[in-house]
C-alpha cells in the first residue's frame, strides 16, 4: 500500500485521515505476521548456525587440545583441573558423577525412561498395571500397586531435562577448555576459583540474584506447563488417574473433540464460553477504565475539597479481601438478599422473569451477566481511579494553560488533552487489564458459584456442568478440581487454546498500540 | 599520576552501530586532556570505556602500562565526576564524599581528615551534614568533585561536569577547575561539548566527530592550524566563515578571490603554499570572524555584504551579513576600533565592505575537507 | 454605552463563578453517592454481623436485636480461629519470601545488562499467558506425595505463592528504572561491587517499593481462593479464611451461617484493611508508578 508523506496526509479531511489510518492498520496485520514468521525463521536459522559453530568449535578443541582437554571429553572438568580451575573442575565432575549415578541406579533415570513409551499411540504411560490379587495371608483380594502414570511421566520428563542439561554442561566445559587454551596461548592467566567466587558478587551478580527466582519459576511454572502440554496427548482423566488405571498416549485424538459442536460438545462449549469471555473482558475493561477515569477527574477537579477522604473511601474497598466483599455482595442480590428483596417488593423484576420463577437477578442469563459487569465496576474503579489520579497529576499544567489561551474549555480540554494523554500512558495497562479480565477468576467464581445458572444449550461439557456466566478459566477450574468427572487431558487442551488466544490477542494489540511504538512522544 | 594509553579502541553497539572508531591516544602523566565534539560523537563513550563502564569492543586501554580492558571500574583506580553529579540522595555530603574510602575500609580518622580537607578546598565545609537535595546546583557540583578528589586516584575523569549549570556559574566553576588542577596534581580527562571549556582547560584537545578523532593538539595548534574543515568550524566562536572559491597563483604570488574580491596571501601561509608546490585550484577558504577588518567601497580586496543582524555584545560587535549570492558571513569587530559615526551607520540593510589580512586565512580541499597546509 | 459594557463584563464574571459553584455542587452530590455505594457493603457487613434474631438472610439491613452472638459462635463453634492463624502465617511468610524473589528479579532486569536479558523477559511474558493454575494438577500430585496438602496445605501454599512470584516483577522494575543509572556507575567507580551497589545505594532508595511488595505479599493469601482450594480439599485444619468461609454461603449452609459469615468477614477485614490503610501511600505510589512505566 502506498504511504502518504506527511504533507499529503495533512491535506486529507478528518474522514480521509481516519480511513487512511484504518487502512494502515489493516495492512499492518499481514506485515506483522510476515515479520513474525521471518523472526521465527531467523531464530531457527540462528539456532542451526549455532549448532554448526558449536560442532566446529568442539572439533577444533579436540584436535588442538592437549591430553587433558581430550580427556575432559569423557571426564568432565579435567581440562579445568589441568589449567588450575579447581573449583569449576570439581563442580563439573560432581555433576557428571551425579548424572551417571542417577541414570544407572535401580529405579533411576534409565528405569523411568524405559517406562514412558514416549508418544506411542495406544501405549500406556507406565508398564505395570496395579490390580487386586488374591493374597493367601489375608485370604482376600488386596491391591497390588503397579506404576503410577503421573509419576512415570513426571520422572520421565525430569530425566529428559536432566539429559539435556548434561549435554549442555558437556558442551560448556569443552567451551571452557577452549577459552583456557586461548588464554594460556596468549600468555595470560586463567580465572581462578577465587576470581569466580568474587565475580558472583560483581560482574556475574545477576546470576547470583536470579538463581533463586528462576529456579522457582522453572520448577513451579515451566516444568508443570511442559507437563500439561504432554497431558494433552494422553487420556488422563478421573477414570484413568494413572494409579488405579494407567493412562495412555492417544496422540491428537482428543483434539477432535474440539470439533464437536453438539449439545455437551467441547467445540460448542468452547465457542460459547470464549464469546462470553471476550465480551466480559471487553466490557469489564472499558467500563472500569472510563468510569474510573471519570471518578478520578471528579475527585481532582479544581475547588473540590476533602480529596483525600474521597480517595480513601474508594481505596478502602481494595483493602477488604475480595472473597469477603464479593461473596457478601453476591448474596445481596439473592432472592432473599437485601437488594434482591427490595427489587421484588418494588416490583422491579420484569414479569417475564417472575413467570419463569426467576426471583433473583442471578437466575437469568442476561441479567446475571449485566449484574456481573456492574459489580465488577464496583471492584475495579478504585484501582483505575488511583492510577488515573497519578497520571492526571503528571499532565503538565502548562498544557491546560496554553489551551485556555487558545480558547479551549471544559470538554475540549478533556478530549484533546486529558484523554489522549491518559490513553497513551495507560495503553499498556489496558492490555494487561484486558488479559487479566480474560482470566478474572475471583469476580466470576465468587459472585456466581453459590447461584449457579446452568447453560441449557451446553449442559455438561468436559465432565462438568457449564454455567451461563462461566469464563474459560472458571470452566477449566471446575474441570480440574471436581475429582469424580475431571478430564485433565481436556483441561490441558483448552489451557493450550487459552494460551493461543491470549498470546495472539496481546501480540496484535501490543504491536498497534501507540505507546510501544513512539515511546518518547509524551515525555 | 599515571599515563593512559588508548590503542585502536573501538566501540560497537549491537551489530553495526559504531560509536567510537579506532581511537589512538597517548596521555602523559599529569596531563589535562579534553575530549570535545558535538553530541553523539563518541567522546563520552570513550571516557566511559576508560572508566570501565562500557565494554571495549576492540583495542586496548592501558593505565600506567597495565591493560585494564577486563578490569572492573573499582580495580582501575580512577575517579569520575558525572554530568548529573550522581550524588547518593540518601547520604549526607560527608557520607557521599566518604563513600569510597569507607568501602576501602580506611580508618575513620583518615576518612575524616581527607573529607574535611577536600571540603575546605571546595568551600563546602558548612554543608557537610546536609543531604544533596538541600544543595544548589553549584554546591552539588562541588560535592561531586570532592567525592572524586578524596580518592587520590591515578586518573581523574570528568564527564561534562559543567553542562547542568547556568552560564554564569559555569564560567566560575571553570576557573575553579583550573585552580583545582594545580592543587590535585594528577592526570585529567575531561569531556565537554563546549569548545570554550576545551580551549581554556585543556593541555591538549581531542576533537571528535561521528566516532572519529579529527585532531589532537594543544589549543593553539587546533585554533591556528585546524586539520580539517570540521575542526576549523567547531573551534572558535562565532564559527569560522567558509567560502568556496578559487586560489590563484600568479607571478609567484597567491591570491584568493572570494566574491570578486582579490586578496593576496601573505606571510607564512604563502610560503607554506609554495613549499607544497600548490598552484591555482579550487579551495574552501576559511576566515575567522575576528580576522575581518572593515574596508571601503572600491577596495579591490573588499567583499561587499549587506547587514542582516547586528549583535552588540558590549566589547565587540557581531555583524551577520549576506553576500550578494545569499551566502551568509559573520564579522566580529572590537567595539573600541569603531568611531561613533561608524557604529551608528552599521544598521540593518546597510552595506559594509570587509577584507582580511593574507596571513590568517585557512585553505581546505573542497573534496576531502582537509587543510591544504598540514 | 460604556456603562452597559461594564455591566456585561461583570455579569459574565459573576456567571462563571456561579456556574462553577453549581458544577461543584453537582460533583459533591455525585461523590457522596459514589461513597455511599462503595461503603454500603462494608456497612452492611458490619451491621448484619451484629444481627442476633436470625442466622440466615433476613432481607433487611438493620438488626432488630444487636449482640455479639455471631462473634462468640465464630470462635467457639468453628475452626475460624485456626483458619485465621493459618492465613496470617501464610501472609507473613509470603510477604518475606515474595519480596526477596520479586526484588532480586526486578533489580537484575532493571539495572544489570547481561546476555539473554531480553530473551528472559520475553519468555516470562509468554509464560504469563498460560492459565497458570493448570500447573496445580501436577503440583497437587507432587505435594501430596511430599505431604504438603490438607492440614499441611499452608506450607504448600506458601511455596506456590512464592516460587513463581519472580514473574510479577513489572511494578518494581518500573520503580527501579526511575533511579538514575549514574548512581550505580558512580558507586562502581567509587569501588563498590555490584552487590555493594545493590545494598548500599539502591536498596536505601527503594524503600517505597519494598514496602509495596511486602504489602502485596501479605495481602495475597487473604484473598486467594482458587489455588488454596486445590491443596486444601475440605480439610478444615489446613484451610485459609477464603476456602473456609466460602462453604458457609453455599445453599445448604447459608441459612445457619450467613450472619456468622458477616462476623468473620469483619474480623478478616479489620487487620488487612488497617495494614493497608496505614501503608496506603506506598500502595498508591506502586500502582501509579507501575502504570506509568508499563
Amino acid at each position: 500500500m502506498k504511504r502518504l508523506n506527511d504533507l499529503d496526509y495533512l491535506k486529507l479531511n478528518k474522514f480521509g485521515k481516519l480511513l487512511y489510518k484504518l487502512k494502515l492498520f489493516l495492512f499492518a496485520i499481514p506485515v506483522f505476521f510476515k515479520n513474525l514468521g521471518l523472526k521465527i525463521f531467523g531464530a531457527i536459522k540462528g539456532f542451526g548456525l549455532g549448532i554448526k559453530n558449536s560442532v566446529s568449535d568442539i572439533a577444533y578443541t579436540f584436535v588442538k587440545g592437549n591430553w587433558a582437554v581430550k580427556l575432559s571429553f569423557l571426564i568432565f572438568g579435567f581440562g579445568n583441573f589441568y589449567y588450575g580451575q579447581i573449583l569449576r573442575g570439581i563442580l563439573f565432575l560432581l555433576f557428571e558423577v551425579v548424572f551417571i549415578g542417577y541414570m544407572i541406579v535401580p529405579s533411576g533415570g534409565a528405569y523411568w525412561l524405559s517406562k514412558v513409551n514416549w508418544f506411542q499411540n495406544g501405549a500406556t504411560v507406565g508398564t505395570v498395571q496395579g490390580e487386586f490379587k488374591y493374597n493367601e495371608l489375608y485370604d482376600t483380594d488386596i491391591w497390588v500397586a503397579g506404576d503410577d502414570s503421573v509419576k512415570v511421566l513426571l520422572y520421565g520428563l525430569l530425566t529428559v531435562i536432566f539429559i539435556i542439561a548434561f549435554v549442555y554442561t558437556w558442551r560448556m566445559q569443552i567451551k571452557q577448555c577452549r577459552i583456557c587454551m586461548d588464554i594460556t596461548a596468549k600468555g595470560k592467566k586463567v580465572k581462578s576459583g577465587k576470581d569466580d567466587l568474587r565475580s558472583l558478587v560483581d560482574d556475574q551478580f545477576h546470576k547470583t540474584m536470579l538463581s533463586l527466582p528462576l529456579a522457582g519459576i522453572l520448577i513451579f511454572t515451566v516444568l508443570p506447563i511442559i507437563y500439561m502440554v504432554l497431558i494433552a496427548f494422553t487420556s488422563y482423566d478421573a477414570a484413568h488417574d494413572g494409579y488405579s488405571n494407567l493412562f495412555s498416549w492417544v496422540g491428537l485424538e482428543h483434539f477432535n473433540e474440539l470439533l464437536d459442536f453438539g449439545k455437551g460438545g467441547i467445540g460448542l462449549a468452547f465457542g460459547e464460553i470464549l464469546a462470553w469471555t471476550l465480551m466480559w473482558a471487553f466490557f469489564a475493561t472499558f467500563t472500569n477504565y472510563f468510569l474510573g477515569m471519570f471518578v478520578a477527574i471528579l475527585i481532582n477537579k479544581k475547588g473540590i475539597r476533602l480529596k483525600k477522604l474521597w480517595r480513601t473511601v474508594l481505596v478502602m474497598t481494595i483493602a477488604i479481601p475480595q472473597f469477603v466483599s464479593l461473596l457478601y455482595v453476591a448474596k445481596l442480590f439473592d432472592s432473599s438478599g437485601i437488594i434482591g428483596k427490595l427489587l421484588l417488593d418494588w416490583n422491579l423484576i420484569p414479569d417475564s422473569m417472575l413467570a419463569a420463577k426467576q426471583f433473583s437477578l442471578w437466575q437469568n442469563p442476561i441479567s446475571s451477566k449485566i449484574l456481573l459487569i456492574v459489580l465488577n465496576i464496583w471492584v475495579g474503579i478504585p484501582h483505575i481511579m488511583l492510577m488515573a489520579t497519578g497520571i492526571l497529576m503528571n499532565i503538565p499544567q502548562d498544557l491546560y494553560e496554553s489551551s485556555r489561551i487558545d480558547g479551549a474549555t471544559g470538554w475540549k480540554q478533556y478530549s484533546k488533552i486529558t484523554l489522549p494523554y491518559m490513553m497513551f500512558v495507560m495503553g499498556p495497562y489496558l492490555l494487561t487489564s484486558f488479559v487479566n479480565n480474560l482470566n478474572n477468576f475471583n469476580v466470576i467464581y465468587l459472585l456466581t458459584q453459590n447461584n449457579q445458572l446452568i447453560n441449557t444449550d451446553i449442559g455438561t461439557a468436559g465432565g462438568v456442568s457449564v454455567c451461563e456466566t462461566d469464563l474459560l478459566i472458571t470452566w477449566l477450574y471446575k474441570m480440574t478440581l471436581n475429582s469424580a468427572e475431571s478430564k485433565y487431558y481436556m483441561a490441558s487442551i483448552i489451557g493450550i487454546l487459552v494460551f493461543v488466544v491470549v498470546a495472539v490477542l496481546s501480540l496484535i494489540v501490543y504491536n498497534v498500540m501507540p505507546s510501544t511504538r513512539n515511546e518518547e512522544d509524551y515525555k | 599520576m599515571a599515563t593512559v594509553k588508548l590503542t585502536n579502541v573501538k566501540k560497537v553497539y549491537g551489530k553495526d552501530t559504531v560509536a567510537v572508531q579506532d581511537f589512538n591516544l597517548d596521555i602523559a602523566d599529569k596531563e589535562f586532556i579534553v575530549f570535545v565534539g558535538p553530541s553523539g560523537c563518541g567522546k563520552s563513550t570513550t571516557l566511559r570505556m576508560i572508566a570501565g563502564l562500557e565494554d571495549i569492543s576492540a583495542g586496548t586501554v592501558e593505565i600506567d602500562g597495565v591493560v585494564v580492558n577486563d578490569l572492573q571500574p573499582r580495580d582501575r583506580d580512577i575517579a569520575m565526576v558525572f554530568q548529573n553529579y550522581a550524588l547518593y540522595p540518601h547520604l549526607t555530603v560527608f557520607e557521599n564524599m566518604a563513600f569510597s574510602l569507607r568501602l576501602k575500609k580506611v580508618p575513620q580518622d583518615v576518612v575524616y581528615e581527607k573529607v574535611t580537607q577536600a571540603a575546605e578546598i571546595l568551600g563546602i565545609t558548612e554543608y557537610l551534614m546536609r543531604k544533596p537535595r538541600a544543595l544548589s546546583g553549584g554546591q552539588r557540583q562541588r560535592v561531586a568533585i570532592g567525592r572524586a578528589m578524596v580518592r587520590d586516584s591515578k586518573v581523574f575523569l570528568m564527564d561534562e561536569p559543567l553542562s547542568n549549570l547556568d552560564a554564569k556559574l559555569r564560567n566560575q566553576m571553570r576557573a575553579e577547575i583550573i585552580l583545582l588542577r594545580q592543587k590535585i596534581d594528577t592526570t585529567f580527562i575531561y569531556v565537554t561539548h563546549d569548545q570554550t571549556e576545551a580551549m581554556t582547560l585543556g593541555d591538549r584537545i581531542v576533537i571528535m566527530k561521528d566516532g572519529f578523532v579529527q585532531q589532537v593538539g594543544t589549543p593553539t595548534e587546533v585554533f591556528d592550524m585546524p586539520d580539517n574543515l570540521f575542526v576549523a568550524e567547531f573551534i572558535g566562536a562565532p564559527k569560522m566563515n567558509t567560502f568556496k572559491t578559487q586560489l590563484v597563483y600568479e607571478d609567484g604570488k597567491y591570491y584568493v578571490t572570494p566574491y570578486g574580491a582579490k586578496i593576496e596571501v601573505t606571510g607564512a601561509k604563502a610560503e607554506m603554499l609554495k613549499a607544497r608546490g600548490i598552484t591555482s585550484r579550487e579551495i574552501v577558504l576559511g576566515i575567522r570572524p575576528e580576522h575581518f577588518v572593515l574596508s571601503s567601497e572600491g577596495d579591490s580586496a573588499a567583499i561587499p555584504c549587506k547587514i542582516t543582524v547586528n549583535e552588540m555584545m558590549g566589547s565587540e560587535l557581531h555583524l551577520h551579513g549576506v553576500e550578494e549570492n545569499g551566502d551568509k558571513l559573520i564579522v566580529r569587530i572590537p567595539t573600541i576600533s569603531l568611531t561613533d559615526e561608524q557604529r551608528s551607520s552599521l544598521t540593518f540593510g546597510s552595506y559594509i565592505y570587509v577584507t582580511c589580512e593574507g596571513k590568517v586565512m585557512h585553505f581546505f580541499d573542497p573534496e576531502t575537507e582537509k587543510n591544504l597546509l598540514t | 454605552m460604556k456603562k452597559t459594557d461594564n455591566k456585561a463584563i461583570k455579569k459574565t464574571g459573576l456567571g462563571a463563578k456561579a456556574s462553577r459553584r453549581i458544577d461543584n455542587t453537582v460533583v459533591y452530590i455525585v461523590l457522596i453517592l459514589i461513597s455511599l455505594i462503595w461503603l454500603f457493603p462494608l456497612f452492611g457487613l458490619i451491621l448484619e454481623s451484629f444481627k442476633v434474631e436470625y442466622q440466615g438472610q433476613t432481607g433487611y439491613l438493620w438488626p432488630q436485636q444487636f449482640g455479639f452472638d455471631n462473634y462468640i459462635r465464630l470462635f467457639k463453634e468453628t475452626d475460624f480461629f485456626k483458619w485465621f492463624i493459618n492465613t496470617g502465617i501464610m501472609g507473613v511468610c509470603t510477604a518475606v519470601l515474595q519480596t526477596i524473589f520479586v526484588l532480586s528479579m526486578s533489580y537484575v532486569l532493571s539495572r544489570l545488562r547481561f546476555k539473554g536479558r531480553k530473551g528472559l523477559m520475553n519468555a516470562m511474558l509468554v509464560l504469563g499467558m498460560f492459565p497458570g493454575f493448570l500447573t496445580m494438577i501436577l503440583i497437587y500430585k507432587v505435594f501430596s506425595d511430599l505431604g504438603l496438602v490438607l492440614e499441611m496445605a499452608p506450607v504448600g501454599l506458601i511455596i506456590v505463592y512464592c516460587a513463581s512470584s519472580g514473574m510479577g516483577y513489572y511494578v518494581s522494575k518500573g520503580f527501579f528504572d526511575t533511579i538514575p543509572k549514574s548512581l550505580d556507575e558512580a558507586a562502581r567507580v567509587d569501588g563498590a561491587t555490584r552487590f555493594q551497589v545493590f545494598y548500599k545505594v539502591i536498596m536505601p532508595l527503594a524503600k517505597p517499593i519494598v514496602i509495596y511488595t511486602i504489602l502485596m505479599g501479605f495481602m495475597a493469601p487473604w484473598g486467594d481462593f482458587m489455588l488454596a482450594s486445590y491443596l486444601i480439599h475440605q480439610n478444615s485444619a489446613g484451610m485459609n479464611v477464603a476456602v473456609g468461609m466460602f462453604e458457609w454461603l453455599s445453599k445448604t449452609m447459608v441459612n445457619s451461617h450467613y450472619t456468622m459469615f458477616c462476623a468473620a468477614g469483619v474480623v478478616v477485614a479489620i487487620p488487612v484493611t488497617t495494614v493497608f490503610l496505614c501503608l496506603q501511600k506506598y500502595y498508591v505510589e506502586g500502582v501509579t508508578g507501575g502504570a506509568v512505566k508499563g
